[in-house]
This record gives C-alpha cells, sequence and structure tokens, in this order.
C-alpha cells in the first residue's frame, strides 16, 4: 500500500546524504574546479540514492529480475560511472562523448531485457518492428540528452536540472496512479538527491564567488537517463501511455523557450523561473488527466463503492 | 549387387525390430491438456476478512501416464498470465502490472515435475514451480487419474489444491497488504490422448 510518510523519509534521507557528501568532497576548496564539483554531484548522488532507495526497502538485486532491478542495479551505476570518467579534465570531450553514446545506445535494450518484446513471446512486435522500436528510443534519449547539453553550456543555469527533478517527480507520482506503485517510488530517491544535489552545488558556487550558472554535465546526465529509465519501465511494464511518456520526456525541452531572443538577455532569475514556469504547465495536465484515469480505474479497489447492493440488517437477521 | 541388397534387408529388419521393441516397452500414455474442460482458479484473502477469486484463462499442457511405472510420468503445465481474470477489468489490468505477476517480464508460470509416486486415489507430484522468475521445488497430492472414454476419445482427470505464499516467489512486499501473502491455487484439469 502507498505510504506518503515513508516516501517523504526516503527523499529526506536521500536528499541530505547528498548534500553532506557534495559538502564533504568539495570541502573548502577555492575556487571550485568545474571538474571537482562535477565528481562531487556523482558521488553525492550515488550515496544519496543507495540511502534513499535502502530507506524504501529497495536491494539492488543480482542477477536483476524485472525492468526496475536493471534500472537501479545497471543503468544508474552505468551513467554514475560514466558520468564519473567523462567529468575528469584529462578526459578528452570525444571519449566522454562517445561513452555517453554508447550507454545511450544500450538503455533501451537492458531495460528491455528478457521481456515479451525481446524474447519473440508476443505477437505484437515483429522484428523489424522491434529494431525500429530501439532505434527510437535510443534517438529519443540520445536527442533530449544532447539538447539539454547544449543549452547547459550555452546557457547555463539550476533551472535545467529542477525541471528535470519537477519531470522525474510527475513522472513517480503519474506511474503510481497508473498503478505500477514500485516503479512511481524508485523516482522520488531520485529526484531528492538531484535536488539536493543541485541547491547544495549552488550554494558551493555562491559561498565560492562564481557566477551562479551551474552547469555540471553529470546531474543533467543522470537526471535525463533517469527521466527515460522510468518512462521506459513504466511505459512497457506499467500502463503508462505512449503519449503520456512522450510528453513527459520531451518536457524538460520547454527550458529552450527561453532562448528566444526576448528572454535571453534577462536576469537569470527571471530565465530560471519562465523555464520552470514553461515546464510545470504541461506537467499539470498530465497530472490531472493522471487523477482522472485513477478515479475511473483503479479508484473503485480502494473501496470506493458506488451504491449499496444489499444491506446487512443485523436486528432482522435473527 | 546381391551382398547390398542382403545387407539393406538386414538394416531394414533390425530398424523395424527395434522400432517395435521401443513401441512395446513404453506403457506411458501421452495427454493434452483439455483447455475447454479444465480451469485453473485461485482465491487470496481482502483485508483478513474475504476471499477474492479469480482464474487463468489461457493454460498449456500436457502429461504421460505410466501406471505400470509410476516415477516414469511426468506432468507440465504452463499458464499465460496475462490470462488473469478476476471478473473486474481494472483488477486484472492492475494485477497484469510490475506490483503483481509482471506479465512483461514473466509472461507465464510453469510447472515441470521431477518426481511422481503412486498414492491411494492419485499421484503425489514434487517439481519446479517457476512464478515471477523464481523456481521453487513444490509438492502437491493429484487426485483422479482414472481414464474414461468418451466418443472414442480416452480422457483423464485429475485434481489438486496448493497453497503458495507470494513472498516466497518474488512479489513485492509492499504490495502485500489488503491481498494476503497467501494465495489458494485450485487446479482441476482434464487430459485428451493423444
Amino acid at each position: 500500500m502507498p505510504d506518503p510518510l515513508l516516501y517523504f523519509k526516503s527523499m529526506c534521507v536521500a536528499a541530505t546524504v547528498s548534500a553532506i557528501v557534495v559538502l564533504a568532497v568539495v570541502g573548502s576548496t577555492r575556487p571550485v574546479s568545474k571538474a571537482r564539483l562535477n565528481f562531487a554531484c556523482v558521488v553525492g548522488i550515488g550515496f544519496g540514492l543507495l540511502a534513499g532507495e535502502n530507506a524504501l526497502s529497495m536491494r539492488l538485486v543480482w542477477p536483476p529480475m524485472n525492468g526496475l532491478d536493471r534500472f537501479l542495479t545497471i543503468v544508474i551505476p552505468a551513467t554514475l560511472a560514466v558520468e564519473l570518467i567523462a567529468g575528469f579534465r584529462s578526459v578528452p570531450d570525444w571519449v566522454a562523448r562517445f561513452l555517453r553514446i554508447g550507454l545511450a545506445s544500450m538503455i533501451p535494450r537492458i531495460l528491455l531485457h528478457g521481456s515479451v518484446y525481446l524474447s519473440g513471446s508476443t505477437k505484437d512486435w515483429t522484428p523489424w518492428e522491434l529494431v525500429t522500436l530501439l532505434a527510437v528510443c535510443v534517438a529519443l534519449l540520445a536527442g533530449v540528452w544532447s539538447l539539454l547539453s547544449w543549452l547547459s553550456r550555452r546557457s547555463p543555469g539550476a533551472s535545467i536540472p529542477l525541471a528535470l527533478c519537477l519531470t522525474s517527480l510527475c513522472t513517480s507520482v503519474t506511474m503510481m496512479m497508473a498503478g505500477y506503485i514500485k516503479g512511481g517510488i524508485a523516482g522520488f530517491a531520485l529526484v531528492a538527491t538531484l535536488m539536493a544535489t543541485t541547491i547544495v552545488s549552488m550554494s558551493i558556487m555562491k559561498r565560492a564567488g562564481a557566477p551562479l550558472k551551474l552547469d555540471a554535465p553529470a546531474i543533467l546526465g543522470i537526471g535525463v537517463v533517469g527521466l527515460f529509465g522510468l518512462l521506459i519501465i513504466g511505459r512497457f511494464f506499467g500502463r503508462l501511455s505512449t503519449s503520456c511518456a512522450l510528453v513527459l520526456l520531451l518536457t524538460p525541452l520547454l527550458c529552450w523557450a527561453s532562448e528566444t531572443p526576448l528572454l535571453r538577455q534577462r536576469k537569470p532569475w527571471v530565465v530560471g523561473s519562465i523555464r520552470l514556469m514553461r515546464v510545470a504547465i504541461p506537467l499539470v495536465v498530465v497530472l490531472a488527466m493522471a487523477k482522472r484515469d485513477f478515479d475511473r480505474n483503479l479508484g473503485r479497489l480502494l473501496g470506493k463503492v458506488e451504491a449499496p447492493t444489499f444491506r446487512l440488517d443485523r436486528e432482522r437477521a435473527h | 549387387m546381391r551382398r547390398v541388397f542382403t545387407t539393406l534387408a538386414m538394416t531394414l529388419a533390425i530398424v523395424t525390430a527395434v522400432c517395435a521393441g521401443a513401441n512395446s516397452v513404453s506403457a506411458a500414455d501421452e495427454y493434452a491438456y483439455d483447455l475447454v474442460h479444465s480451469s485453473i482458479t485461485f482465491k487470496a484473502r481482502h483485508l483478513d476478512i474475504s476471499w477474492i477469486h479469480g482464474r487463468f484463462n489461457e493454460v498449456d499442457g500436457k502429461f504421460s501416464l505410466d501406471r505400470e511405472s509410476p516415477s516414469k510420468s511426468k506432468f507440465e503445465l504452463s499458464i499465460k498470465t496475462d490470462s488473469v481474470d478476476t471478473a473486474n477489468k481494472a483488477r486484472d489490468e492492475h494485477l497484469r502490472q510490475p506490483d503483481y505477476f509482471d506479465t512483461k517480464q514473466f509472461p507465464t508460470i510453469d510447472f515441470k515435475s521431477t518426481d511422481v509416486k503412486a498414492i491411494e486415489g492419485g499421484y503425489e507430484v514434487t517439481g519446479d514451480f517457476t512464478m515471477h522468475g523464481k523456481t521453487k521445488k513444490i509438492t502437491f497430492v493429484l487426485k483422479g487419474g482414472k481414464e474414461h472414454d468418451f466418443k472414442g476419445t480416452k480422457r483423464v482427470g485429475f485434481s489438486t489444491e496448493l497453497s503458495l505464499k507470494r513472498s516466497d516467489f518474488g512479489f513485492d512486499k509492499n504490495a502485500i497488504g489488503p491481498i494476503g501473502d497467501e494465495a489458494l491455487i485450485i487446479i482441476d484439469c482434464e487430459g485428451v490422448k493423444k
């Protein structure tokens, strides 16, 4: 049964651990280099996720049995490893790009491993359709990741990772309302740890007197992969509709709206607020639709009886 | 030329004798699962005050019965998890999701016998039961086994009840709340002789 208090507790644990680890790794170094901050973010997100999932009693399972296990045991650690390597100053840009593209091309295949989609036990998918499906998934992930990275380099700011957090939170809640509770709650720790890492990174930069333009590729990469992973398991194993999954995946791209000539020269906090507001609009619509579907379908299973069909009269029963 | 013909004839004779011998020593009768006259139903506690009933509509299986040497008998059953039916569409959809049967990852529930013993009124069957990606050895009593000839088709029927804990098969413990951990599975099946 859903336990909101437990979810809140796990989010607090994940956020606290992430914040402490990031602060501990950065230490009192001034000025903070981009590579060091990126390293601190990867380590902070990793420990935060472990703590958050542990608070939710979600263990890393080996061998992973289902899509969620593969997401938590293979995809997230692989992304952390790629971002860790890519963040080192000595690693050339082309190597980092190659690693990220390699990871993006493998994620859909990993998540769908052993399922009816790949084993051929479903008549719904021909091999050709399956190849197309995997290619489209890879293209979508690579496309969203590239566009957000480009935006982050062009106009850096905390609003991009925060938009990813908002979208991931909305995805988690939507998945839960569609009936996949465990898949939904897996996203809560991810959201909390990404949010805490972003806020702490911003505060570190402010303390160091650096301009408040956060450009931490690790937060962005893990955020995009986390969102994509949640959507894949929600769509292919849960009951998340294709249109809903697509809207949620593409929503963070609305941050690009701030790049119009009219808005681009505004103050950073104005640009950030506009980005978050633009992202929030479709998310509210998705949540409203998910709530409507929940009331229509699953709400009845939770005890909402429409009309009494019989009445037990205890006095007359004798 | 004569030698070639002699060799061919002898080979043919040996092969025929071997085949005939093989047929005569095999006493096992093969049966196919008859979906029309069989049912696999289950029930689980709801809030610990009542029972929820359901069934699986798509099942495949076969069994071979060796009445002279029962240990050589074999039972196999494969249940399509997607066919779960509790007379409520929304609940069925929920049960297909990863918190319960995870039908896209685990499309079937399988049973394959490893040991069969004849007992009074039926058989004691031990085998590997695979559900939700986990395999466990289970033993149950299969009642029946009488053969009936109906309009030239030989049929045999069995029935059994077994109790399983969902938590033993990797089901999400958080989903074990309003619906009880223990599920009672009732199998009544008929086999048609091949």
